[in-house]
């Protein structure tokens, strides 16, 4: 590495800072519109430091809105998704990792179809197939949908995991007597478990911020909504709180930021070794 | 009991695998692709299964090719591409180049430059709709302090405002993605070749050209061909944004298909919306992944 003169450094420095900054500002000012109180949001010009924090906006929010509900179900739908696709996912990446099978190009046709399809179209027949088994209404019925999502790229994305890992480690345990399903459990999976935190919490993440399938299907009742529904909802009803509506999208957010923050390595780094194939 | 172990029957384990998924993906993809067909090919107003099936028309396509609206929502969905596709590069491009130096915090750097892929797209659309609001948000007092305006900015009933407001959440929104995958395409250069330019006498400038660039063209294709799925997809943000306001200035595609379907329960005609809109986004990643695939070769 050659050495940068400081005049460089200093330009570098402030750029990357200044990019942050850009970039960051709209959740900082989620954090400080939340904690305002609500006589100082109407106020020229606005306040760019916390100034009288009010804490109760959380415990108002959870008084006069179904709001613990709606997280409650938010995080049951990213649970099961997880469950669901990494399941299928890690069968399916296991299978065309070490078998030569007819179908396996079909699967990376669907792959690519699942990446193509407008997600609005989908949501037309799958009403019409929820609709007609009765799990409209039904969370259920967002897992499925989701898993349109979720499956084909946890399949991808664990397969390249998989390929990484020699086939003499799980032939080795069958030659111990294990049996294949038992090799991939016990051997396999332990190995690969970087891969499989990133793919898990992939699917996490994309389950807890879909908004088209829970805005379709749970409309039935209130309670059935998940976060991003209520938050939808509080945008359009409640225009003048605006901090009510920062605190409920701050618990929205939180979790999945402090997800991404522990494990942004695994996350980023599956993601661009996914996608890049 | 079969003995999956046995050379004889490796292959039916490895089906056996693949069957969860295969019988889900037909389930939850394909066939409902084929009722989507089926359903913009008929005169329906609430989508039925297993009821009687209408006759088959051609109504819903005539009504497409004929109506304003879907070619009003061509033309939003083909400027909104280009707009949020074109800028995402360029600024994902820089971005990564930047983070891609040594120095010092550079971790924290590319953790926070790629945190806005994590927020959630309601989110982040909340946070830009308080931003934007017209009496009170920061992006108006900015732009009234700097001048740029003398007048705040109606971002909720000017066309013009509002499409700009839409592409600007998700350039926010999905650049960091952008980023992400070019940073790492840029680590998988090998450093022989800046070093041979750099022998060779290339300035920077030059090495960027002709090193970078070509080494980055499968990356760039993939990236692009995302970015464009992702905004025909995108239904979250214009939404919660606008609904596809003022006058359709923000209708896509993906809106003029949820709209019918959902709003005025025309799933014929929502129906046919979404299938043409899957016709031409399977046109254009065939043809933007094939000319960057040929570039590499």
């Amino acid at each position: 590495m050659t050495k940068r003169s400081p005049l460089a450094g200093i330009a570098l420095y402030t750029t990357v800072i200044g990019v942050c900054v850009i970039l960051l500002f709209p959740i900082y000012w989620m954090f400080l519109t939340a904690l305002s109180p609500r006589t100082q949001l109407r106020v020229y010009p606005p306040n760019f430091l916390p100034r009288d924090p009010q804490w109760t906006v959380f415990s108002d929010l959870l008084a006069s809105q179904p709001f613990g509900l709606w997280m409650w179900n938010t995080i049951l739908i990213a649970v099961a998704t997880m469950i669901l696709s990494l399941t299928v996912g890690v069968l399916a990446a296991y299978a065309l990792s070490r078998h030569r099978l007819r179908g396996g190009q079909a699967l990376g046709l669907f792959i690519l179809t699942s990446k193509m399809l407008p997600a609005t179209l989908l949501v037309i027949p799958l009403f019409a197939i929820f609709k007609s088994v009765g799990l409209v209404g039904s969370l259920w019925s967002v897992v499925i949908a989701q898993a349109t999502l979720i499956v084909p790229f946890a399949t991808w994305m664990l397969k390249g995991y998989f390929d990484t890992i020699p086939p003499e480690l799980e032939q080795a345990a069958l030659v111990d007597g294990c049996s294949p399903l038992g090799a991939l459990i016990r051997v396999v999976l332990p190995v690969a478990s970087p891969g499989l935190a990133a793919t898990a919490l992939y699917a996490f993440v994309i389950s807890w911020s879909d908004f088209l399938y829970a805005r379709t299907f749970l409309t039935t009742s209130e309670s059935q909504w998940t976060l991003n529904v209520g938050i939808a909802t509080l945008k359009g009803e409640f225009v003048t709180d605006w901090n009510t509506i920062m605190a409920a999208s701050l618990m929205a957010a939180v979790p999945i930021i402090g997800v991404y923050l522990f494990l942004e390595r695994y996350l980023v780094g599956g993601l661009s070794a996914g996608s890049e194939k | 009991m079969i003995d999956f172990s046995s050379p004889k029957h490796r292959s039916k384990f490895g089906y056996l695998l693949l069957a969860p998924a295969v019988i889900l993906m037909a389930l939850i993809i394909i066939y409902p692709i084929l009722l989507s067909v089926d359903i913009s090919l008929q005169d329906v107003r609430i989508a039925r299964i297993g009821g009687d099936h209408a006759p088959w028309t051609t109504k819903n396509y005539e009504w497409l090719f004929h109506s304003e609206e879907f070619w009003n929502a061509i033309s939003v969905t083909a400027r909104m591409v280009l707009i949020v596709g074109g800028i995402s590069l360029i600024i994902g491009l820089a971005t990564a180049l930047l983070v891609n130096q040594n120095f010092k915090g550079r971790a924290l750097a590319r953790l926070f430059v790629a945190l806005p892929w994590a927020v959630p797209e309601v989110v982040a659309t909340v946070i830009w709709a308080w931003m934007l609001d017209s009496s009170f948000g920061v992006i108006n007092w900015m732009l009234l302090k700097t001048g740029l305006v003398s007048q705040a900015v109606q971002f909720g009933s000017n066309a013009t405002a509002a499409f700009m407001a839409v592409c600007f959440v998700m350039i926010w929104k999905g650049y960091p993605l952008v980023s992400i995958m070019l940073l790492a395409g840029l680590q998988s250069i090998p450093a022989e070749q800046y070093q041979a330019a750099k022998v060779d006498g290339a300035n920077v400038w030059q090495r960027f050209i002709y090193v970078t660039l070509p080494n980055l063209a499968p990356v760039i294709g993939v990236t692009s061909v995302m970015t464009t799925l992702w905004v025909f997809r995108d239904f979250s943000i214009i939404y919660v944004l606008t609904q596809g306001g003022p006058i359709g200035a923000t209708t896509t595609l993906s809106m003029l298909t949820f709209e019918q379907a959902f709003a005025f329960f025309r799933m014929g005609q929502g129906a046919a919306v979404g299938v043409v809109t899957m016709i031409i986004c399977a046109i254009i990643s065939r043809a933007l992944v094939g000319r960057f695939a040929k570039s590499v070769h």
